[in-house]
């Protein structure tokens, strides 16, 4: 016994009621889990309609049908669709396309969607160049890390500044805070 | 719409409130002690200081009918204070806790009190006669995280508290022979202690700043770090709520709020204002600032001669201080709490913040 090292000891995870022995699962709102096989079908249907031109159903189709109980991989795939789609609107169109999606039954929610995809793309320095490793962190969303110039990163990050600019003038910090304190993470 | 009245005490952060009855007496928690400021003419006056807690209080408390104050502090005790002829005399309460000890409240009958803390416990405090002595029962499960806020219901059996694992909980705090049996209500029948009411969660499971039940105990709002504010219309025990309102907001999260009737609550928090919010059981909505509501002299000190212009540019390099904000508390507002008119209408109300100041607003 003499050999025991108690300062070692992990004095939490003997006390039953330690936060250690919760099921830490209970505090968090239920998702209900997608394969990344689903996600990915459902990145063809809005591709499909990203072809017809129907960006506003694109998007509002791809923030409805958010994976939040995807694994790594599908949460990945959704995002790439999502960048894919705010890439394809164009700047002026951006604003009354927010207020639009604003205004509709649930569309404040469907923003906070979008903001949480503006933060996970800024934290990933080359969206577009697949799936680069990123810094989770836990709180679910990953510090923006310095532009790696002479890649694409650059023109990315300048889309994701433009829509975060043109979300906060809509959906106001409160939606900033949101992403910051939901536990349902894209 | 009357101006509101506003009391600078002091340059450090307001943890609590709290007036007394007669609103000429009001308790502040400065840091590790609770200041008395004594009404004279329209200011307040400091009168007095309790001193006790060793660590900085979190909370305090003025019993409207007894007079009697009971705090709360980050070491972990709580002390009820009794004022008698040679000042307050402090009585330590048995909290049996092991972190801080976050918030208090009296309950309407002013026979209890409780205390939330940073151990998972609510502790329920109650005096025992045989022993002269302060005592507390703890409220345990299901909590899993630092409780950040209580308010009781009307009938002084049930008790909301909120958490920083996201829910807001109702649970009974019935202890024999303090209390009275509670009439049957929406929460349920029997109600022995620590049985749970309820237990509410809104989409995000941000942690829970404050919680309030309605005028008639029969509704209950709770204010989360999602910025957004939830309503819940329960139907009875053991079955689904009648319904669960929340309004997501587009402005900074609210530490707290009060309902000013049945239909009407007034949030306030990192935003430095005060919102009112209007609705019932088919949805609420924001209808807009406290402060908005025409403040004469809000605009004065931004149009500004040109003599002052041209001395501000010269003196300070700039045209205008932006360092000032446009509401009147200069920082986040922390407690907010009812102070004129009866539960069912509030007619005025106080906030206190971060910025040292205590307001007294008009609904």
């Amino acid at each position: 016994m003499s050999q025991v090292n108690w300062r070692t000891i992990n004095v939490d995870a003997l006390d039953p009621d330690s936060a250690l022995n919760f099921d830490m699962s209970t505090l968090t709102p239920a998702v209900t889990p997608v394969s990344a096989s689903e996600v990915q079908g459902l990145a063809g249907q809005i591709r499909q309609l990203l072809r017809g031109g129907d960006h506003e159903g694109a998007l509002r189709g791809a923030l409805e049908s958010v994976p939040y109980g995807a694994d790594e991989k599908g949460k990945e795939i959704h995002l790439h669709t999502v960048i894919e789609i705010l890439q394809s609107i164009r700047q002026s169109e951006m604003s009354p396309l927010l207020s639009r999606i604003y205004q509709s039954e649930g569309g404040s929610e469907l923003l906070d969607v979008l903001m949480k995809y503006l933060y996970k793309g800024m934290s990933h320095t080359t969206p577009t160049g697949g799936a680069k490793q990123m810094a989770p962190q836990a709180t679910g969303f990953s510090q923006i890390h310095p532009l790696r110039t002479g890649d694409g990163g650059g023109q990315a990050m300048s889309v994701f500044l433009s829509w975060h600019e043109k979300l906060v003038e809509i959906a106001g910090p409160g939606s900033i805070v949101r992403v910051m304190c939901d536990r349902r993470t894209v | 719409m009357a101006q509101p009245e506003i009391h600078h005490l002091f340059h450090r952060p307001i943890a609590d409130h709290s007036f007394s009855s007669d609103r000429q007496t009001l308790a502040v928690a400065r840091d590790n002690l609770i200041e008395i400021y004594g009404k004279s003419g329209q200011k307040f006056a400091l009168q007095d200081e309790l001193r006790g807690h060793d660590k900085t209080v979190t909370g305090v408390d003025i019993a409207p009918n007894s007079g009697r104050i009971v705090t709360c502090s980050q070491d972990r005790n709580a002390y009820v204070w009794e004022p008698s002829s040679s000042g307050w005399k402090p009585t330590l309460v048995l909290l049996r806790i092991n972190r801080a000890a976050t918030c208090v409240r009296w309950c309407p009958s002013e026979s209890k009190f409780a205390v939330g803390s940073g151990a998972r416990v609510i502790a329920v405090c109650y005096f025992e006669e045989e022993n002269d002595w302060w005592v507390s029962k703890h409220l345990k499960k299901p909590i899993r995280s630092t409780i950040t806020s209580v308010a009781w219901h009307p009938n002084s059996v049930l008790l909301a508290a909120g958490s920083t694992d996201g829910h807001a909980r109702v649970f009974s705090s019935f202890i024999k022979g303090v209390d009275e049996r509670p009439a049957p209500s929406v929460w349920g029948e029997r109600l022995p202690f620590n049985t749970v009411c309820g237990e509410y969660l809104n989409s995000t499971a941000g942690w829970v700043h404050g919680c309030e039940f309605s005028p008639s105990g029969d509704a209950l709002a709770f204010v989360s770090h999602d910025s957004s504010i939830t309503v819940v219309y329960p139907t009875g025990p053991d079955m689904e709520p009648k319904a669960v309102l929340s309004v997501a907001t587009q402005l900074l999260p609210f530490m707290g709020l009060i309902w000013t009737s049945e239909n009407e609550i007034i949030a306030a928090g990192y935003d430095c204002a005060a919102y009112r919010l209007r609705g019932d059981e088919q949805g609420w909505q924001l209808a807009g600032s406290v402060e908005s509501a025409g403040r004469p002299g809000m605009d004065s000190h931004r149009e500004e001669s040109a003599l002052n212009m041209f001395k501000q540019m010269d003196l300070k390099g700039k045209v205008q201080d932006d360092t000032k904000l446009k509401t009147v508390h200069q920082n986040t507002i922390t407690t907010i709490r009812s102070y004129a008119g009866s539960p069912e209408r509030v007619r005025q109300f106080s906030t206190s913040g971060v910025d040292g100041r205590v307001v007294i607003w008009s609904v």
